[in-house]
């Protein structure tokens, strides 16, 4: 009778992950396992598009076109660049969140997470409304005098970072905001007591103890941006191609799956290794003092 | 001047009044503790002396000079808070010392002043730990030196037993009062536990519903509480509403329900509505039908060092406590005479609606 229970006991928890686990399984490891493959298939058009065989030429390709380099170069630069403005406006985002009355918080926190209800696509094509040369912020400046002729925001680098942080600063709010939350409320009033300034208990106190949340959230953000597509599709198009573009275009543009594939696993690799190692780094620098 | 005045002291957060007209007067080196239930003001008057909170009323000087309108980091106060507020991301020589580094004072001595407080408080072989890895206890211990190293005016302590268990409380009581002594830092605790301040306290201020009841030494506190509500806070107390009967030689009568009760006053005039109370272990067993009045046992609590007795008496239900000597006491459901001496007996005056 023992035995029995604790045989349902040991079973139980498999039988409860199961669905999940054959959802995982079916629609995530097998379509990454055969894009894996995808990538060692070679493309000739004059010879029927994609011939089953394993070769590296794909990755070779990549490796050696400065046209991709580029690409990727793109890429690396712009998840710098959006983690940084990320971390810039949404970590005292979130301290000037958490120091409201709670009345204010919640509605500010509606704010802050409102656009992620609406589809990202929708959201970046408001964006390209906004900042088209005939669009509204443009025609602002005109009128206001700023500027004689439009700004160009439009397929730019300024205009894909300032969509982007947009789309992506709530998961940095969030993040910085759960660090924020078991941060003792006394801390800052202890700081203070003992001769600091303000300023130096927010740059020495509070700072320092929400860093784990800081880096975290910008380890959210970077792996999102290395990997966004609608937002650098409809705002950077052909003109300012990042890696998930491309991979798209060898797919769907001359339908060489292969090389495609050959870019989304090269992707995949980066942002493992830079995720991974960046994690490490966390981890080695906070272990002694967080947990 | 005492060194540390609350003069008229009040705070209002809106309509609510949470800390009334408080005059205190605290002499150097002395240790005063705030108690009182929890709401009463007394954690809102610590935060006024601290600076964290402005008053709405009335003034703070300390050594002679007027505090009320200085920003808490300029104040010189040695704070422990009630979860101790370490900076978790700091080791623990980096806790003490920094407030010492936001006076800019030099490392050679920083370092010497930071060594000999974390021995004050036997933590000395930790100092290059971080937080995280210390026990309540010790973390309570560096939050303390934390505090003590600047060498403060006047130290505020927030509850910083609470939330020790019972038995790391016990011991900490003692070694918390035994530094102050040292040190002879003025110290302000504030604490809901009345055994914590009788313990530790040169006095204790009383609170209540924003107010200062009384102020007085811990064993005047306790013999001859002012109010009744003091006598209630203060330790357990039979206390009974009764009328005053009669007033000569200094011996007030008092009926209660019928049985005449005799106590030293004679503050209080006849037909006056008063409580009468008495401590539990002031009163005796004696035979049956011999005592002042008696009563049926109807539970008896054994704690080691003493008994806990509860009866039922024309009077009402009185607690008595008594030491444990070795032998079985009255048993429950027998019936027992209980005595007192009328110099035990305290006559408060009772607020009728």
């Amino acid at each position: 009778m023992a035995h029995q229970s604790n045989y349902k006991n040991n079973a139980r928890p498999y039988l409860l992950s199961s669905p999940a686990l054959l959802f995982y399984v079916g629609l995530f490891m097998i379509p990454l396992i055969m894009t894996f493959m995808l990538s060692f298939y070679s493309f000739d058009i004059n010879r029927g598009g994609i011939l089953p065989g394993f070769s590296l030429a794909n990755y070779a390709e990549v490796l050696a076109d400065s046209y991709f380099h580029r690409i990727f170069i793109r890429t690396f630069l712009l998840s710098i660049l959006v983690t940084f403005f990320c971390v810039l406006l949404g970590t005292p985002e979130a301290y000037i969140l958490h120091r409201m009355s709670s009345r204010w918080k919640s509605l500010c926190m509606l704010a802050i997470l409102g656009p992620l209800l609406v589809s990202v696509v929708v959201r970046t094509l408001g964006w390209a409304i906004l900042i088209g040369s005939d669009g509204i912020i443009n025609r602002t400046l005109l009128a206001i005098g700023l500027i004689d002729a439009p700004v160009k925001l439009m397929f730019t680098m300024t205009g894909l970072v300032i969509a982007l942080v947009h789309v992506l600063i709530p998961f940095m709010v969030l993040s910085v905001w759960a660090s924020l939350q078991k941060l003792d409320s006394m801390v800052e009033s202890a700081g203070q007591s003992l001769g600091a300034t303000p300023f130096i208990v927010l740059r020495r106190i509070v700072i320092p103890q929400i860093m784990p949340g800081v880096l975290s959230g910008s380890l959210i953000v970077f792996a999102l941006t290395a990997s966004a597509f609608a937002t650098p599709s409809i705002l950077g198009g052909r003109r300012l191609k990042v890696v998930a573009t491309t991979a798209y275009d060898e797919y769907l543009g001359t339908l060489n799956w292969p090389l495609g594939a050959a870019i989304a696993v090269l992707l995949l690799i980066a942002n493992v290794i830079i995720i991974t190692g960046y994690n490490k780094f966390i981890e080695y620098k906070y272990a002694q003092a967080f947990k | 001047m005492s060194f540390l005045r609350l003069e008229g002291l009040s705070k209002c957060f809106g309509n609510f009044v949470a800390v009334n007209d408080v005059n205190l007067d605290v002499e150097k080196g002395e240790f005063v503790s705030l108690l009182g239930p929890s709401g009463c003001g007394k954690t809102t008057t610590l935060q006024m002396i601290g600076g964290f909170v402005t008053p709405t009323e009335g003034k703070i000087f300390i050594n002679g000079q007027d505090i009320t309108g200085v920003r808490p980091n300029k104040r010189n106060l040695g704070i422990v808070f009630q979860s101790y507020a370490l900076f978790h991301h700091m080791t623990i020589h980096d806790n003490v010392a920094f407030g010492l580094e936001m006076r800019n004072i030099e490392k050679v001595e920083r370092d010497a002043r930071v060594h000999e407080t974390l021995s004050l408080v036997h933590l000395e072989d930790f100092a290059h730990r971080f937080p995280r890895e210390l026990s309540g206890g010790q973390q309570q211990r560096v939050a303390l030196a934390r505090a003590l190293v600047i060498r403060p005016e006047v130290l505020l302590l927030d509850e910083p037993l609470s939330a020790l268990d019972a038995k790391i409380r016990e011991d900490m009581r003692i070694e918390l009062r035994a530094i102050q002594r040292t040190v002879g830092t003025t110290t302000i605790l504030v604490t809901h536990d009345q055994s914590e301040a009788m313990a530790m306290s040169d006095r204790i201020a009383v609170m209540n519903n924003g107010e200062l009841v009384q102020v007085d030494r811990p064993h005047t506190a306790y013999e001859y509480p002012g109010d009744s509500f003091v006598t209630e806070f203060l330790g357990k107390s039979n206390m009974f509403a009764g009328i005053v009967k009669d007033v000569s030689d200094g011996i007030t009568a008092v009926d209660v329900a019928g049985v005449t009760v005799l106590a030293r006053s004679k503050q209080f005039e006849v037909e006056a509505a008063v409580n009468v109370s008495i401590r539990p272990e002031k009163i005796k067993f004696t035979g049956q039908s011999k005592g002042l009045v008696e009563g049926a046992i109807n539970a008896r609590i054994f704690l080691g060092n003493q008994w806990v007795f509860q009866l039922d008496t024309p009077m009402g239900e009185f607690v008595v406590v008594s030491q444990n000597t070795g032998h079985e006491e009255a048993e429950e459901g027998h019936k027992a005479g209980l005595d007192w001496s009328a110099q035990d007996m305290r006559i408060l005056p009772r607020e009728t609606d």
